[in-house]
């Protein structure tokens, strides 16, 4: 199979002026929209994407099939949010697709909201992301003239509207809840559950809030049939996947493969290797949120939803962080405890509390003042947030802070040594960037 | 109905019930928490009321469950218990612990779950912990110190939800998140010190108890504010003879769990310096030995010609007003006295407590120039209970001349009219009934000494029947409930008063 077998999502990256209606129609954009909205009812869109077994990809994996199913039949009042505020560190495939191929996303948010009936529909792009809102709104404006968005589309009677929504740059509103609120112009923070937004959603009214790349997916879907999509993947992780590449590999970058690849070949093939001087140490696989893998268990992994579980680590959202060995393990996660820390809303105590308390113990043990016990005091910390909060911001500060002391306990133990640590040479000064 | 298993102790329970009240229920104790209020939206929050359902891999918040029919709940396992450990020690890291200085100590939802399933030793060093602002002024009564908050958002909800004024906010994230007012937003409502109730920590707290008085020391008694026709039933908080505060008493029938600001400084006037503390007799300050022969001087041996009520005064003691009057009228005071603006919560425009209870008893109130004309037409002695009519001009000049006593409890218009001043007790002095303005029949208790030589109301009026010959001067407070239950109809025993009072005939009037 060569590589560009398999490029559902990503085969028009490349194509010049591809965000264009014009040469996106030209491509054949918009025949699944025409073939969903004149000849398949809602729930056979539904039962098709949930035959493909097409799991959310911003980061749960929750199957998209599924989760519209939850939508309460007749629902008089439904909402769909095309959640595009990719904030999660190491993941950047979001915007690409929107940057190179918004209509591709669109179509796809029109054939969603079709299927669970929704008359209105925002697109929430991450705040940093600020031309990616202006291009979008661009695509947004051409689907309106051409009669792809409004009322009466394509002449079948079905109103929709897209809102482009630019979110303030929080991470937490990209919790689909969080996201909601965001929108509803409350407090961005995650709402407790039960209910859960497919009920009681934006103005409590039943919404489905789903990841770009999900939605993305659609079309090809609906063009192709949900045993074309099967035939990619594995059993349970159907499809294609977007995978984001960072990090000294010689080839960072967008890449998608089709669920199940061993990484050895995706990071021998397609990433080749690490760059000139570099060795890989470990990689994060999903995002900043997942555990980290040192290299000798990644290297025998494959790159789907079970086999990363199985390591004991998460697809999430396919922000893959490639760490080499001359990277300080305890400065990566101070890093990253800094992010929690900064980002967690403050709502649920645990977090709130949890996110400082890891952040300010990294810190004392970098600036070279640690003990034993707070690497103890580190797991302890971790137990009181795991799993005991609304929303899964604490347990992805938890994981990586769990699995870096789980993996690379003697660089923790080294800073508590009284003789000056060996090992890499931090980049930055010990203890003083945040 | 659903039946679970709490503990291992099968409860039956409506549908629809809260997983938290279930447990409270099965357990007999509610289990640990701050951000659950019953009257109030669940906001999730603080995390603590974990516990583990079987069948659910992960332990969940009891509030935010409903029960559902089998469940099998466990609340106080090693998984749960350790779980709401960690989770108060969370609340504790960043919290200044300067419970010496705060007034909250005692009845500090803290200090009280740190006891209960806390007590292990801090790893937070003192240097290490979020410093944010204290004893900041947000409004007229309330004050508030950012480091001890606990963010449970009670008192943002209470301000959203019940008084709909929405002062109260959250500002920033994280661990600097903190409760405040918006730039220029004062907590100002009739309502805010509400707010200082529900804080389970000592981050919101009154300005006017702030250092007035450890909490442990203070003794409570029950009774009904007097500030408006409402009725709120409310908790006395007292020691050595001096009121501290007063804190609203749950009654679902008449305020909830709320009272209004005006109501919890009513207080205040008990120790006013205009309290009357002894008998006077033409001006003069005398003892109660000589208030017998004083008052028969003034010819009320034959019995008054005219009783002035007030609804001030508790419904025994406008009742044996009657019994004392005999066939001489028995007027209600002014119409338009006391009276001020209504809110949409519990703020009554009537500012008496017992307006109720004058009509209850045929006792009719008037106008200030009716009322002079009432007075002007009377022959003989005055007996003005409670109330300053003289404030009105009409009123005060029908009277001037007249041969007066007054029975009452501040220097006033009327008593500087009086020959004879007798001192009475306020309401938190004595017991008795007030009638809200629904009707219903709230008895208030004693919670302080009485101000001077002060007397209860109704030794008073026993007394002044004595002079009259009367025979049938009440010897207790007892007593005068007796008489008083068939005269107002009750079926209910004016001695076996229920805890939340109650409406004659269950009707509201």
């Amino acid at each position: 199979m060569s590589s560009s077998d398999y490029k559902i999502l990503s085969a028009r990256f490349d194509r010049q002026d591809g965000h264009l209606l014009s040469v996106y129609e030209a491509d054949g954009g918009y025949k699944a929209l025409r073939m969903a909205l004149t000849s398949l009812k809602p729930e056979e869109i539904r039962d098709v994407v949930k035959e493909s077994g097409l799991r959310g990809r911003g980061g749960a994996g929750f199957p998209t099939g599924v989760k519209w199913g939850f939508v309460p039949e007749g629902s008089p009042e439904v909402y769909f949010f095309v959640n595009a505020d990719e904030s999660e560190p190491g993941t950047f495939k979001d915007r690409y697709l929107l940057d190179y191929d918004p209509h591709q996303t669109l179509e796809g948010t029109i054939i969603s909201c079709f299927a669970v009936q929704a008359k209105l529909a925002f697109i929430y792009i991450r705040g940093e992301f600020g031309w990616l809102v202006d291009r979008v709104q661009a695509a947004v404006d051409e689907a309106y003239a051409a009669g792809y968005l409004g009322k009466n589309i394509l002449g079948t009677g079905y109103d929709l509207d897209v809102i482009v929504h630019k979110g303030a740059g929080a991470y937490i509103c990209g919790e689909e809840t969080g996201l909601i609120n965001s929108v509803e112009g409350v407090k961005g923070q995650p709402r407790i559950k039960p209910p859960f937004p497919a009920v009681a959603g934006f103005l409590d009214k039943p919404t489905i809030v789903n990841n770009v790349e999900s939605v993305a997916s659609v079309p090809w879907i609906i063009n192709n049939g949900a045993e074309a999509y099967k035939k990619y993947g594995t059993e349970k992780s159907c499809g294609t996947k977007l995978w984001s590449v960072s990090g000294p590999v010689k080839n960072p970058g967008v890449y998608e493969i089709p669920l199940g690849m061993p990484f050895r070949e995706f990071f021998h093939d397609y990433l080749g290797g690490m760059a000139e001087g570099e060795e890989l140490k470990a990689v994060i696989v999903g995002g900043s949120s997942v555990p980290v893998l040192p290299a000798s268990e990644i290297m025998n992994c494959n790159l789907d939803y079970e086999s990363l579980m199985n390591a004991g680590t998460m697809l999430g959202s396919g922000g893959m962080i490639v760490i080499p060995e001359s990277s300080d393990m305890v400065e990566l996660i101070q890093v990253l405890m800094h992010f929690y820390f900064d980002e967690s809303c403050g709502q649920c105590t645990p977090c709130r509390e949890g996110t400082g308390w890891l952040h300010k113990i990294v810190k004392k043990l970098r600036r070279g003042e640690g003990t034993a016990a707070d690497i103890d005091l580190l797991e302890h910390v971790c137990n009181g947030m795991a799993g005991l909060t609304i929303c899964p911001l604490s347990d992805a500060a938890v994981m990586p802070m769990r699995s870096f002391i789980d993996k690379f306990r003697p660089e923790f133990e080294a800073l508590i040594q009284e003789t000056a640590p060996v090992g890499p040479v931090s980049r930055w000064p010990r203890g003083e960037q945040e | 109905m659903a039946k679970l298993t709490i503990d291992g102790k099968e409860i039956e329970v409506p549908d629809g019930t809260s997983l938290f009240d279930a447990c409270r229920d099965a357990r007999g104790e509610a289990l640990p928490h701050f951000c659950y209020h019953p009257d109030l939206s669940i906001a999730g929050v603080c995390r603590l009321c974990q516990v583990e359902v079987e069948g659910m891999p992960k332990l969940t918040i009891a509030c935010n469950t409903g029960v559902r029919d089998g469940m099998v709940v466990h609340t106080r396992n090693e998984r749960v218990t350790k779980a709401s450990t960690q989770i108060l020690e969370m609340h504790l890291i960043n919290h200044p612990v300067d419970c010496p200085i705060c007034d909250q100590a005692g009845e500090c939802g803290l200090q009280n779950q740190y006891m209960n399933h806390g007590l292990y030793e801090s790893k937070v060093e003192m240097d290490d912990k979020v410093n944010k602002a204290k004893a900041q002024v947000i409004g007229p009564h309330v004050i508030l110190d950012k480091e001890r908050c606990v963010l449970c958002t009670r008192c943002v909800r209470f301000c959203d939800e019940v008084t709909g004024t929405g002062e109260m906010g959250i500002f920033n994230r994280g661990n600097r998140a903190e409760i405040g007012t918006a730039p220029g937003v004062e907590l100002d409502n009739n309502y805010s010190m509400n707010t200082v109730d529900i804080c389970p920590v000592g981050a919101l707290t009154g300005r006017d108890f702030r250092f007035q008085k450890r909490v442990w020391m203070l003794k409570a008694a029950t009774s009904i504010c007097p500030g408006c026709a409402t009725g709120c039933n409310i908790r006395i908080d007292h020691e050595a003879g001096r009121i501290y505060r007063l804190k609203p008493r749950f009654n679902p029938e008449v305020n909830g769990r709320w009272m209004c600001d005006k109501g919890r400084i009513t207080y205040k006037a008990v120790h006013e310096d205009s309290r009357l503390g002894d008998p006077k007799v033409a001006g003069q300050p005398g003892n109660w030995a000589a208030v017998p022969g004083a008052v028969a001087d003034l010819g009320a041996k034959d019995g008054f010609g005219l009783i002035i009520a007030s609804p001030h005064q508790s419904l025994e003691e406008m009742y044996l007003l009657k019994t004392l009057a005999g066939t001489a009228p028995v007027h209600g005071g002014l119409t338009g006295a006391d009276l001020g603006d209504k809110d949409k919560l519990l703020l009554d425009a009537d500012r008496t407590p017992n307006r109720k209870g004058l009509g209850l008893l045929g006792i009719e109130q008037g106008e200030g120039a009716a009322l002079a004309a009432v007075i002007k037409s009377a022959a003989g002695p005055i007996l003005i209970h409670g109330g300053d009519p003289a404030a009105d001009p009409a009123v005060a000049e029908a009277l001037s001349g007249r041969d007066i006593v007054y029975i009452g409890t501040h220097e006033n218009a009327t008593a500087g009219l009086a020959a004879v001043v007798l001192p009475g007790a306020m309401w938190a002095e004595k017991t008795g009934i007030f009638v809200n303005r629904d009707g219903r029949l709230q008895e208030f208790r004693q919670g302080v000494a009485r101000h001077g030589s002060a007397r209860e109301d109704w030794r008073i009026l026993a007394e002044l029947m004595s002079v009259g010959g009367l025979e049938d001067a009440p010897g207790s407070l007892k007593a005068a409930r007796t008489g008083l239950t068939p005269a107002i109809g009750s079926d209910t025993d004016l001695n076996k008063i229920p805890e939340r009072g109650f409406v004659p005939g269950g009707e509201v009037r």
